[in-house]
């Protein structure tokens, strides 16, 4: 399967009468996402505001940050199975505005969502910073429960990236950049001498407002299965999480997948990269004993001689990467595990909640509890009224001065447990 | 919390969801619980099935807890 980005990059974002790109500009015309949006019954109002890198400006409760795509040749749609109509994407051309992200804001939906900084010390935090981020404040019909709540926003977020996607259809990419994967016997045809290598991604799927989509499927719903991974950079697997906002996963990082881009970059030179595997976190043990096993089933039977693992989220997934790196091994496959820390705001706590012998080449993206002081912003974008309830924040941490107190852990992809951050111990 | 009431004397059960971790962190008796967001309880049964599942739990903590043991044990719930 071969595709092909091509990449408009956006510098500026605007309001204007007309949606469009120019020059670099991403002019968008409000009152077209707000009839876009306002179509789904369960949302009662929108609002729409642009956040650009270094403005005195916090963008919070997040729930979802998304990338404006386009495919503009190929079979199927973005986010097929849940916005477009289900069909296997992943190959012809896909058109990307580089630079610009779609963020959802409004009422909170769980407790466990984010907080975007545009400058400050936040700022260094998350990776939406550095993006022009066109914001839409969501307010739900009345009565609604959390879980159509959730549903309105992710689907919100999804339109709005859609719509400002189409208007890279017609325009003429700065840069290409192809991926391609091969049938596993062709590419073990074409790159025979190299050492076969695949990523298991593992998807937050806890339930209870803690899920991800694949092809419009619950993941809890998921076996562990094999992707092109090229169909992640076309919307085949989405958040619908208000998980911690450290280490989820947004849709805009499932696009992007520094993983994924890192594979294919040494692709055919260090290594084959033969597939991606995409597994679940659930909430039953016969459900992590089963995906774990035929996570390793799966390993086993593409004959891969290392993988990388990434987990989403922690606590009790803490144990899904522990059984997936058990029974990698137990394959004689090495694995690599990419994992993030809860470690007490001095560092000095047990880091995971479980461990085992076989983790024995383990990068951490962060210690989320790490404590930080964000100034005061000029304008917030959403509510403060939720800093102190979401994970990461504590009661009364709002200072007289107008700074917030928080652990790292509320900050959108902090400690991103795919590498889509900023944290190094360089 | 186990391991501490156990170093007093006393032997524990622990019922949990995530049995591995349990393992990890050294409980000597082991019972596997429904879910983690509901241990002792199943929202998909009926009342009276629900009753009957806790009961089965329980008796099987019972059970080890009254069980000679050498190493970690889990017991299943049958």
């Amino acid at each position: 399967m071969r595709l092909e980005l091509g990449f408009i990059p956006i510098h500026d974002v605007q309001f204007a009468d007309t949606s469009r790109v120019e020059d670099g500009v991403l002019y968008v015309n409000a009152e077209d996402i707000k009839a876009l949006v306002l179509k789904d019954e369960h949302i009662s109002s929108v609002e729409v505001e642009l956040a650009r890198p270094g403005e005195s400006v916090r963008i919070t409760p997040v729930k979802d940050v998304v990338e404006p795509r386009v495919k503009v040749d190929g079979p199927g749609g973005m986010f097929p199975g849940t916005v477009s109509r289900v069909k296997t994407v992943g190959q012809g051309r896909t058109h990307v505005l580089k630079g610009a992200a779609v963020v959802t804001t409004g009422k909170i939906v769980g407790f466990q969502e984010g907080i975007i900084d545009m400058s400050g010390a936040g700022a260094q935090y998350t990776p939406f910073s550095k993006t022009q981020n066109v914001v839409l404040i969501l307010r739900p019909q009345d009565g609604l429960s959390a879980h159509e709540h959730e549903v309105a926003v992710r689907l919100a977020g999804l339109k709005a990236a859609m719509y400002l996607g189409e208007l890279a259809r017609e325009l003429v990419p700065e840069t290409i950049e192809t991926y391609e994967t091969l049938p596993l016997l062709e590419g073990l045809k074409q790159h025979g001498d190299l050492p076969r290598v695949g990523y298991v991604q593992m998807l937050q799927s806890q339930g209870l407002l803690h899920d991800t989509y694949v092809y419009g499927v619950d993941a809890k719903k998921i076996l562990p299965t094999i992707l092109y991974p090229t169909e992640v950079m076309d919307g085949a697997i989405i958040s619908g999480n208000c998980v911690s906002a450290c280490d989820k996963n947004p849709t805009y990082v499932h696009q992007n997948n520094p993983i994924v881009h890192e594979l294919y970059a040494r692709h055919g030179k260090d290594f084959n990269f033969c597939a991606m595997i995409i597994t679940n976190e659930n909430v039953y043990l016969a459900d992590k004993v089963r995906s774990s096993d035929w996570t390793a089933k799966l390993c086993e039977f593409l004959g891969l001689e290392g993988v990388i693992v990434s987990e989403e989220g922690f606590g009790n997934p803490d144990t899904d990467l522990m059984m997936n790196s058990r029974k990698i091994s137990e394959k004689g496959i090495k694995a690599v595990l990419l994992t993030d820390e809860y470690a007490g705001r001095d560092g000095s706590s047990q880091s995971l909640a479980d461990a085992h012998v076989s983790a024995d080449a383990v990068v951490s993206a962060g210690n989320a509890n790490q404590v930080i002081t964000l100034p005061g912003m000029d304008r917030v974008i959403g509510s403060e009224a939720y800093v102190g309830i979401i994970a990461g924040g504590w009661d009364k941490n709002k200072m007289e001065d107008g700074t917030i107190m928080v652990e790292i852990q509320a900050i959108t992809g902090a400690t991103s447990e795919v590498g889509f951050g900023y944290l190094s111990a360089r | 919390m186990v391991k501490e009431i156990e170093r007093a004397g006393i032997p524990v059960v622990h019922i949990c969801t995530v049995t591995p971790i349990s393992l990890t962190v050294g409980a000597n008796r082991i019972v596997p619980a429904v879910a983690i967001p509901h241990p002792l309880g199943n929202p998909a049964l009926t009342m009276a099935e629900e009753k009957a599942l806790r009961r089965k739990i329980i008796l099987t903590a019972l059970k080890a807890l009254s069980t000679d043991i050498t190493e970690q044990t889990v017991f299943d719930v049958e």
